[in-house]
């Protein structure tokens, strides 16, 4: 059973909150939340199995909960539950309820029931007729959405363990004062991917640039809430989605954009020839593959699902998305090792090997690839 | 620093959630150096007849400037007719269409119009989406403008007259996180400035009784339920888990439900129900709460989740609303419930155990401490503002007014009431 976190000791909220590092705290607040509700699931699932509840009770019950519940939020989990309630309410009983307070009022009301009777009842029909069928319907649309929601599932790939990631402070990164300079000429807003701490964006505004940040995680983003930073919980590639057509002037890439699927890496791209407007800047940083492979954790590498390109390759697909590349900068270190002394023996073919050896596997271990929208 | 609040309907008799909330931040904002505060809005206070209830002018509502015009029309049956049709296919409906159904919702009122093209304000802040006032002052304003959407997914929502008139929007003020995502997906206005700023939280004013003896209850513990007392809050569902859980798992637990009763108020022995209460009742009885439960799936924000935070009380809350699980999972405040059985586990988990209580409270205690005090809430609202003055208008392209519509059949009210 989990304990609670350690509450603030401080007497006040505000000397609670700066006691505490907010980025551990969401963790911990987050770990410890899950813990509980898991134990109470596993709860949940103690009573259903015991059968303490008589069945047809329970639908009830859930049913009631399901009546004062917006469907859109109600998960897959609850698709055939709903579908169970469209089933229920199918049927439209002709047979209007008699009763009344007043004596006369109930024999008033018989007789309209049976004058309407014929009347109703092939009306009623026909709207039943109408609703079965679309419940079936529905039922066949159920079917396919399970099918394919198995089949996604078969293909999705295990979350990075964040963990083993680089924490994300792109302001103080090598490539932060180029892609500042290489965003001063953007032509209105500016989106930092993968902001983390909110570094870059806060680097971009204090040169003037109208920036904001995304990061899918709500940990990393913490601390640039606190400091009322305009930076958002959302992955770049969805974020990207909810953007106006040309609403940008500037895109700063960075962190998941190295390990995007090849499906993922292609709408990145097309959303950056429509979001962007024309003249509009990108600005992206990768780690080389051949460092990644040398200095990425196995596990990382193992489970990432896709894997970083060459800066060649960002820049060949960029071009050839409506984009000119005009800065490629190399930096992160320089691996590669050194030649030997000329004039030695084998020195040119142990030189030969050398240059081999740093371009398949050391060489560089990051780069800055800049891009400006020309159509 | 001047900022103009247009809003279909504002005074202290408005219950509704987003007019109160902007009447709250402008009476809060205008007692900051350096912002002059002033509010255009209708002579109307019901939004369902806007019928021209208040005298149209100037006057001061607890140190805020409100200017009141009145509106061109009353709602006719008309609105009800091309609502019922758009609600079918809300997105198929023309901008022809959609555009009349924003002039019918209302409220329409050309002089309040007027004095949006000419203000003198630095920015205006419109509050909600949905009504009239919104998009005409968006067509006609030529300093920046921002917009509290307070939107829900509805059909409304998706009306093509909204897309194209948010096309125009200088920022937008979020109350949630889940609404930011709402509007984003519905509006693709992703990259316009915004901020999620919430409500603030008053500070905690109790009379310094116990809760139980408020209730009746003794030293009985109980779950504390505050708001109005209503069916579509989730009030009847929540009874009859209560009642359900009372018959299977006995004890002495009872429950509080305290607000004003618009539905039919529960009947069951340990149930107490107290209509409205005072300010200072209402903080001790929800101090003296073990939980406080929100059943409501429909909230937008949800005050009286924070209200509970501020005095260390842990929530339960619907799993199925966007809002106040977004409160409980950034907070780590609270637990939620999807079914009856959730119900039940979670409320013997957090009646049997006072240490998960104490945790979850005061993590809540620590999530509205952070972002929900007003002071703060004010500074990140002001900041926000500073910037979209800065930028400037994005738009020098007014756009068409709302066509006013004459005659048809006035609505009448069936009853009172303005919320």
């Amino acid at each position: 059973m989990p304990t609670s976190p350690a509450s603030p000791s401080a007497d006040t909220p505000d000397a609670a909150l700066s006691a505490v590092d907010p980025t551990a705290e969401v963790a911990e607040r987050i770990r410890y939340l899950d813990e509980v509700m898991a134990e109470i699931d596993a709860e949940v699932r103690r009573r259903r199995a015991s059968g303490d509840l008589p069945a047809g009770l329970e639908r009830e019950l859930d049913e009631l909960f399901l009546e004062f519940s917006p469907v859109g939020l109600q998960g897959r989990a609850r698709l055939r539950e709903t579908l169970s309630l469209v089933d229920g309410s199918a049927y439209i009983d002709i047979a209007v309820p008699t009763e009344s307070n007043k004596a006369v009022g109930a024999y008033i009301k018989r007789v309209i029931r049976k004058a309407l009777g014929w009347y109703m009842g092939f009306i009623v029909a026909q709207v039943v007729k109408f609703a079965w069928s679309v419940s079936r319907m529905l039922h066949v649309v159920v079917d396919h959405i399970e099918i394919l929601e198995a089949t996604v599932d078969a293909n999705r790939s295990v979350d990075l363990p964040t963990a083993l990631l680089p924490s994300a402070v792109p302001g103080s990164a090598w490539w932060a004062p180029a892609a500042v300079d290489a965003l001063r000429s953007a032509p209105g807003r500016v989106v930092v991917g993968d902001c983390g701490d909110g570094s870059l964006v806060e680097a971009l505004i204090a040169e003037g640039i109208d920036a904001y940040g995304v990061d899918p995680s709500d940990i990393a983003l913490e601390p640039a809430l606190m400091r009322g930073v305009d930076v958002r919980g959302e992955g770049v590639l969805h974020h990207l989605d909810v953007v106006a057509t040309e609403a940008l002037a500037g895109v700063a890439l960075t962190g998941s954009v190295q390990w995007l699927r090849p499906i993922e890496r292609e709408r990145l791209i097309e959303l950056l020839s429509t979001r962007l407007v024309v003249d509009g800047i990108v600005v992206l940083h990768s780690t080389s593959p051949e460092s990644w492979a040398a200095s990425t954790s196995p596990v990382v590498r193992d489970l990432a699902p896709g894997r970083p390109l060459h800066a060649e390759t960002w820049a060949h697909l960029l071009v050839a998305s409506g984009f000119s590349v005009s800065t490629v900068l190399a930096g992160g270190g320089d691996r590669s090792l050194a030649h030997v002394t000329a004039g030695s023996a084998d020195a040119d073919t142990l030189n030969a090997a050398i240059d081999t050896i740093n371009a398949r596997l050391l060489g560089v271990s990051e780069y800055l690839v800049v891009a400006v929208r020309v159509r | 620093m001047k900022l103009v609040f247009v809003t279909p309907r504002y005074g202290t008799e408005v219950i509704g959630g987003a007019e109160t909330a902007a009447r709250m931040l402008a009476e809060r904002l205008c007692q900051r150096d350096g912002w002059e505060v002033e509010v255009l809005t209708s002579c109307a206070l019901d939004h369902l007849t806007w019928e021209n209830s208040e005298p149209a002018g100037t006057s001061m509502l607890n140190g805020v400037t409100v200017q009141r015009f009145p509106t061109a029309s009353p709602r006719t049956l008309d609105y009800f007719d091309l609502d019922g049709r758009l609600r079918i296919a809300p997105e198929s409906g023309t901008l022809a269409e959609t555009r009349k159904w924003v002039s019918l919702n209302g409220p329409m009122c050309p002089g309040l119009v007027d004095a949006v093209a000419a203000t003198d304000a630095d920015v205006i802040a419109c509050y909600p989406y949905l009504f009239a006032t919104t998009v005409d002052a968006i067509a006609v304003a030529k300093v920046p403008v921002v917009l509290h959407p307070a939107a829900h997914d509805e059909p409304a929502l998706y009306f093509s007259a909204f897309r194209r008139s948010f096309r125009h929007l200088d920022g937008l003020v979020y109350h949630t996180m889940a609404e930011r995502d709402l509007m984003e997906d519905v509006f693709r206005v992703g990259a316009r400035p915004q901020v999620v700023l919430g409500l603030g939280v008053n500070e905690p004013a109790g009379g310094g009784r116990p809760g139980g003896e408020i209730l009746g209850l003794g030293d009985r513990p109980y779950l504390c339920y505050l708001g109005r007392v209503d069916e579509h809050k989730g009030c009847g569902m929540l009874a009859d888990y209560f009642a359900q859980y009372k018959a299977r798992r006995g004890g002495d637990l009872a429950m509080a439900m305290v607000g004003p009763v618009s539905s039919e108020a529960p009947d069951h022995p340990d149930i107490v129900v107290t209509g409205t209460v005072s300010e200072a009742d209402k903080w001790d009885i929800l101090g003296g709460a073990q939980v406080m439960v929100t059943p409501s799936a429909y909230e937008s924000f949800s005050l009286v989740v924070l209200e509970a935070w501020t005095l260390g009380v842990p929530v339960l809350v619907n799993g199925a609303c966007a809002a106040t699980m977004e409160h409980c999972q950034r907070s780590g405040g609270g637990l939620w419930f999807d079914s009856y059985r959730s119900f039940e586990a979670t409320v013997d988990r957090l009646t049997g155990d006072a240490s998960l209580r104490s945790g979850l409270g005061e993590a809540g205690r620590a999530y509205t401490a952070r972002n929900y005090l007003w002071p703060s809430i004010i500074d990140r609202y002001t900041e926000f503002l500073e910037g979209i003055v800065a930028r400037g208008r994005s738009t020098t392209v007014q756009s068409p007014r709302l066509d006013l519509h004459d005659g048809g059949t006035p609505y009448r009210r069936q009853g009172g009431g303005h919320d």
